[in-house]
């Protein structure tokens, strides 16, 4: 497949120097203004209608509480106050469940990456005997669930309930991810790996020289996509860790403050005494949602090098 | 197929790579397939106290009782026809978006575009759904716009008429969505070699003609890959974004599968609805997918398997 | 050959985790921590209040009885599930409260029965009745369970009117005159008249909306079951009981309920009837009732009182009249209402039991025993003497705003207050006969947190509290409350699946014959559907219940 890719071609520079003359040339086109035009208008539409969400939420994790429930906040806090963020971060166990959602994020990502690009690499080779049948194998498994019971059942008799394995061992092989890269994968040409075996490198070999450097892009994408699952989720702390307190996820506390403030925001006991200053699950959502967005934020442009580039640093290097 | 042939020499040489297929085999034996024993569920009248050694055995009473009721019918056409919007929806915009972005001339803001659009992703769906609520309302920013100018007489109450409910929750979707499923198009773009645009450039290819001969061709195995895994997911288009969008006005068109199945299989106690409804879910993803993959392998495009 | 050894370690290693649980076992069954300190599990199915490990309260109640409970609750599950998985598992807490689970608990052999221990726990024998325990008994004649709520100590003190009621604000009111609204037709011409008089709020510019309906989901009630009460009966919930003859009836179809949706109908048409009405969530609801734009509606008072009325009176509305007072509304002149029922309701299905891995229950049994004592009550529902309350000259215990403020926040409340809310507690007045048991029955605080115009609007009734606005009555008799039963049926019993296809068939059609052009053509259509979903089978189940609770109370007259 991809026949049409050129790899033996020039080096990266003069390609460079060559792709950074056409676009000069091509400037001076009218279609091409207008096109850029058009396209520079559709992007601020959408970062318009995107960014709003975004926004919103953080005026109501800035405004006071009590006071948002009367509605008409948009982007800017009525009633400015620190009192969602402080009730968010005065949560018990939130340090603990950090240091578990950092570790199970980390760990679990590294798991998953090394797994899913070995079972993409192997599937990937076009000469393995089994390719068609481990891929089937895998496929299946994004549509076949056994249903919760029985797999607290599996988990507990692995000895999975309270532990720190059940959160990057089930889930470590993902189908969708496995495809992901094995797409990629196909994609680099059979010729690399002809020349490596010609040298006599080993599977092993081609897969951590050759083939590995080349999927950087792919690998960055499925370690995003790995690490923001790991760091949003809470459900399995809930079931498989609900006892093991020292095992208790981030998303897991705040699952729980919110929670409480909802069912505390329903009592005889908050409404007489509550008055200003009152915290509401709404403005507790908004600024926990903003507290787990920040680290993704922060990190994300290390990945983003890799998948948003100018088309003259793209492609597949020699 | 007349591959398939057993060569020792084969055998010999891949040996690693089948050892490593066989561990891989193993753990997905143990964590995938395994807990399908719970699958017995759907013929049992499954209660937790006696377990699933024990629960009473009713054969294919409970798909009987699923097929035979209405409202069954009524929530698969619900959960297909929103599946197969949202899917097409959210698709298209993500391929859309990702070329688009790709043509932005610069760079700074490309990325700036970029890490907006997938922002929307780490919003709960009750925080997107308020945010809707609020928008489409009687007097939210649509209905005042169409009134300032004209379009309509009547503020609209979109949440009350049954024909805005699919359209609203693909809207929903590719709104949360787009930037976030466009990363990965982004990243094999990537993959994309710039010869090939130097190439086209030079036999004095404009932009368009760029896209359709170099890009699309480019990602074209990522676009089929994610086609076919999501054609089988068409089931599942959902439970909260319904659940907190919907009302009793339309609940005719707003109640999924997974809803359905709260509604008669968990809150009564009844696990063996919920699983029977699973592995018909199970089974028309599996039957798609093959059938969709051999479509694929006719054109000779990427398939699954 | 180096990498062959290293890609078989790595297999080896892969295959390995697999089964690698690494965790220890968290403590359970009343192990005794250093301080020699009893701790005991508990899980509770329903959504709750989380307190930190080192709360102060809770550590105090663990030095006075040498007990301490870590609590936690249902979290983005239902209860069955939650239940259902911990049964498959074979392992519980040491305390638990199953919810709507509760049966299956009891089912799974999971509970012990408390019957034997009873006795030897004095506060624990006088939390309820002979026949209140016996109410209590399961099919095999144990009793596995004790309710938490609505249990009265001494004399009650209710201010507030917590449940269902047509509620007004009290500017209309005032504007009126304070004149005696006694039917639903004198209501609505009420507010018609208020609206056209006054179309906006005080600042002249924000729409009154003169009446909305909540629908959202369960929060349906709001717009369904009006017609028991306006026919004058009590909160039954799910069906009308007639006192005299013992007779289930179903309200949906009585004629009653034919002119209040009639009424909603024409209200509707009028543009009486916020437009939004059904198809508002629950925020959006709450968002109109801040903006003291709504003049009136039906709602259970905890419903929208704890956040709408705060923000009401954060915004300074309270001034201008924008809360809400309850009017008693029946459907004729001259009828006895039933909106309020005075004492407790005793929901049999379910309460806190002690499991079967509880290793202690002797000791669980104690601390449930200690929790009742007054002072350790005093200190789960008032808090600290002198930090969270006061004590007056008189004895009264009171809190000054501080208190109050510190009282409502969150934080404080995660790291100071430990009110074991799911574990047996009384209302009513404290064995000191002069406070209350719990701070909102405490009249005082009561009345120094009313407004102005709720205040005048009292007095002009002649009312002293929320209660008095709309009269109380007595228990209606032994079989109530029936909602207590017509909320475990599930779709095992024919009657259970009609229950549940007239949920949804109300949902779906009520909207419409409210909102329908030609009211008898939608009535029609409504009951046609209704009909289908044969509510004679859970009439007939409920009535069958009717009588078995009244054979049951037979026995102790």
């Amino acid at each position: 497949m991809d026949q049409t890719l050129d790899l033996t071609s020039t080096a990266g520079k003069t390609k460079e120097v060559a792709m950074g003359k056409a676009r000069k040339r091509k400037k001076i086109s009218g279609a091409d203004l207008a096109f850029r035009i058009c396209n520079g208008i559709f992007m601020i539409c959408f970062v318009i209608i995107t960014l709003y969400p975004v926004l919103n939420t953080l005026a109501v994790s800035l405004n006071d509480g009590t006071d948002a429930l009367r509605g008409g906040i948009y982007l800017w806090p009525r009633v400015f106050t620190w009192k969602n963020y402080e009730t968010v971060l005065s949560k018990d166990n939130l340090v603990t469940g950090a240091v578990v959602t950092v570790a199970r994020t980390l760990i679990g990502t590294v798991l998953a990456l090394v797994t899913n690009a070995i079972l993409a690499f192997i599937v990937s080779r076009k000469n393995f005997m089994f390719a068609k049948q481990v891929s089937l194998f895998w496929v299946i498994t994004m549509y076949v669930n056994g249903g919760l019971i029985p797999t607290f059942l599996l988990f507990k008799s692995l000895g999975l309930t309270n532990s720190f394995a059940v959160y990057v061992i089930p889930g470590m092989l993902s189908a969708f991810n496995m495809l992901v890269i094995r797409t990629y994968m196909r994609g680099i040409p059979d010729s690399l790996e002809e020349s490596a075996q010609l040298d006599g490198a080993g599977y092993t070999t081609i897969f951590l020289k050759i083939i590995s450097p080349l999927c950087k892009p792919v690998y960055a994408t499925v370690a995003l996509f790995v690490a923001v699952g790991q760091w949003n989720s809470w459900f399995d702390a809930m079931l498989y860790n609900r006892m093991a307190s020292q095992y208790t996820t981030l998303q897991y506390e705040l699952m729980k403050l919110l929670s409480s403030v909802s069912n505390q925001s329903s009592s005889a006991e908050a409404m007489k005494n509550a008055g200003e200053g009152s915290v509401t699950p709404t403005s507790v959502r908004a600024a926990a949602t903003i507290i787990t967005m920040l680290p993704i934020i922060c990190i994300y442009p290390f990945l983003q090098k890799y998948f948003v580039t100018g088309l003259t640093l793209g492609g597949v290097k020699e | 197929m007349t591959k398939k042939t057993f060569n020792m020499a084969d055998f010999k040489r891949q040996r690693i790579l089948i050892i490593w297929a066989a561990a891989i085999v193993i753990y997905g034996i143990v964590f995938h397939y395994a807990p399908l024993v719970g699958w017995l569920m759907a013929f049992q009248n499954y209660k937790p106290v006696t377990g699933l050694l024990h629960s009473q055995f009713v054969g294919l009473d409970k798909f009987k009782v699923l097929f035979s009721d209405v409202s069954f019918l009524r929530v698969i056409r619900n959960t297909l026809a929103m599946g197969v919007i949202n899917l097409a929806a959210t698709f298209v915009m993500a391929i859309l978006f990702a070329i688009l972005l790709n043509e932005m001339a610069f760079k700074g803001g490309k990325k700036v575009v970029q890490t907006i659009s997938y922002l929307p992703h780490f919003l709960s769906w009750i925080i997107v759904t308020g945010i809707l609520h609020d928008a489409l309302s009687g007097t939210g920013i649509i209905n005042t716009v169409m009134l300032h100018f004209g379009w309509i007489t009547q503020p609209i109450n979109f949440f009350a008429h049954e024909k805005y409910f699919w359209p609203i929750v693909a809207f929903a979707n590719v709104w949360k969505e787009t930037g976030w499923n466009a990363i990965i198009y982004l990243a094999a773009i990537t993959s994309i070699d710039p010869s090939l645009y130097e190439a086209a450039a030079i036999d004095g290819a404009g932009r368009w003609a760029k896209i359709k001969h170099v890009t699309l061709p480019g990602i074209k195995p990522t676009i089929m890959i994610l086609l076919l895994m999501n054609v089988g997911n068409v089931l599942n288009a959902g439970f909260e974004i319904q659940y907190l969008l919907g009302n009793g006005l339309v609940q005719n068109v707003s109640q999924t599968i997974d809803i359905y199945v709260l509604k008669w299989g968990i809150s009564q106690g009844d696990y063996s609805i919920g699983t029977a409804a699973g592995i018909f879910k199970s089974l028309v993803s599996i039957i798609l997918i093959v059938f969709f993959n051999h479509i694929a392998k006719k054109h000779g495009e990427e398939r699954l398997f | 050959m180096k990498k062959k050894i290293v890609s078989a370690v790595l297999c080896a290693a892969m295959l390995s985790s697999m089964f690698a649980g690494c965790g220890k076992q968290a403590a359970s069954g009343g192990a005794v921590n250093e301080d020699g300190i009893k701790e005991f599990t508990a899980f509770f199915a329903v959504p709750g209040s989380e307190i930190n490990d080192d709360n102060e309260i809770q550590q105090i109640i663990a030095e006075k009885t040498g007990c301490k409970v870590k609590e936690t609750w249902l979290t983005g599950q239902t209860a069955e599930e939650a239940v259902g998985t911990l049964i498959a598992g074979g392992e519980y807490p040491d305390f638990i409260e199953g919810g709507n689970g509760s049966k299956q608990l009891y089912e799974a052999g999971a509970l012990v029965a408390l019957d034997d221990y009873i006795d030897k726990y004095p506060n624990i024998k006088e939390y309820f009745t002979e026949q209140e325990w016996d109410q209590l008994r399961q099919s095999d004649g144990h009793i596995y369970w004790i309710p938490q709520f609505s249990n009265i100590y001494g004399q009650e003190r209710a201010c507030t009117h917590n449940d269902e009621a047509f509620w007004i604000q009290a500017r209309v009111l005032e504007w009126a005159g304070y004149p005696k609204i006694e039917t639903m037709d004198e209501y609505f011409d009420l507010i018609e008249k208020y609206n056209e008089a006054n179309p906006t709020m005080a600042d002249g510019t924000t729409k009154n909306i003169p009446y909305t309906i909540l629908c959202d989901d369960w929060r349906y009630f709001c717009l369904e079951n009006a017609p028991e009460f306006l026919d004058g009966y009590p909160n039954d919930g799910s069906v009308i009981v007639d006192p005299e003859k013992l007779q289930v009836i179903d309200y949906n179809t009585t004629d009653t309920a034919v002119k209040y949706f009639k009424k909603l109908n024409e209200e509707y048409h009028k543009g009486i009837v916020d437009p939004e009405s059904f198809t508002q969530t629950y925020d959006e609801y709450i968002a109109k009732i801040s903006s003291g734009r709504v003049l009136g509606m039906i709602d259970q008072w905890w419903d929208f009182a704890y956040t709408g009325e705060d923000a009401i009176k954060s915004a300074g509305l309270d001034e201008q009249g924008c809360q809400y007072v309850p009017l008693p509304i029946t459907i004729e002149k001259g009828m006895k209402n039933q909106w309020h029922n005075s004492g407790g309701v005793l929901n049999v299905s379910s309460g806190l039991a002690i499991t079967t891995s509880c290793k202690d229950v002797d000791a669980a049994l104690q601390f449930v025993n200690d929790l009742l004592d007054q002072e350790i009550h005093d200190l789960r529902f008032w808090g600290v003497k002198d930090v969270d309350y006061k004590v007056g000259d008189d004895g009264l215990y009171y809190r000054t705003p501080e208190m109050r403020k510190q009282a409502a926040d969150t934080a404080y409340k995660a790291a100071h207050t430990c009110s074991y809310s799911y574990f047996p507690q009384y209302s009513g007045t404290s064995r000191d006969g002069k406070n209350a048991m719990k701070s909102d029955g405490q009249e005082q605080e009561f009345f120094d947190g009313l407004s102005e115009p709720i205040k005048k609007c009292f007095e002009a009734y002649g009312a002293k509290t929320y209660v008095e606005m709309l009269g109380t009555s007595e228990k209606p008799g032994d079989w109530y409350p029936m909602y207590t039963y017509s909320n475990t049926l599930t779709t095992d019993t024919p009657g259970g699946t009609a229950w549940t296809k007239m949920g949804e068939i109300k949902h779906q059609y009520l909207p419409k014959v409210v909102m329908a052009d030609d009211f008898d053509k939608g009535w029609a259509e409504y009951m046609k559907a209704y009909e289908e979903c044969k509510p004679e089978d859970f009439i007939s189940e409920m009535q069958t219940e009717l009588e078995r609770r009244m054979t049951e109370a037979a026995k102790y007259k």
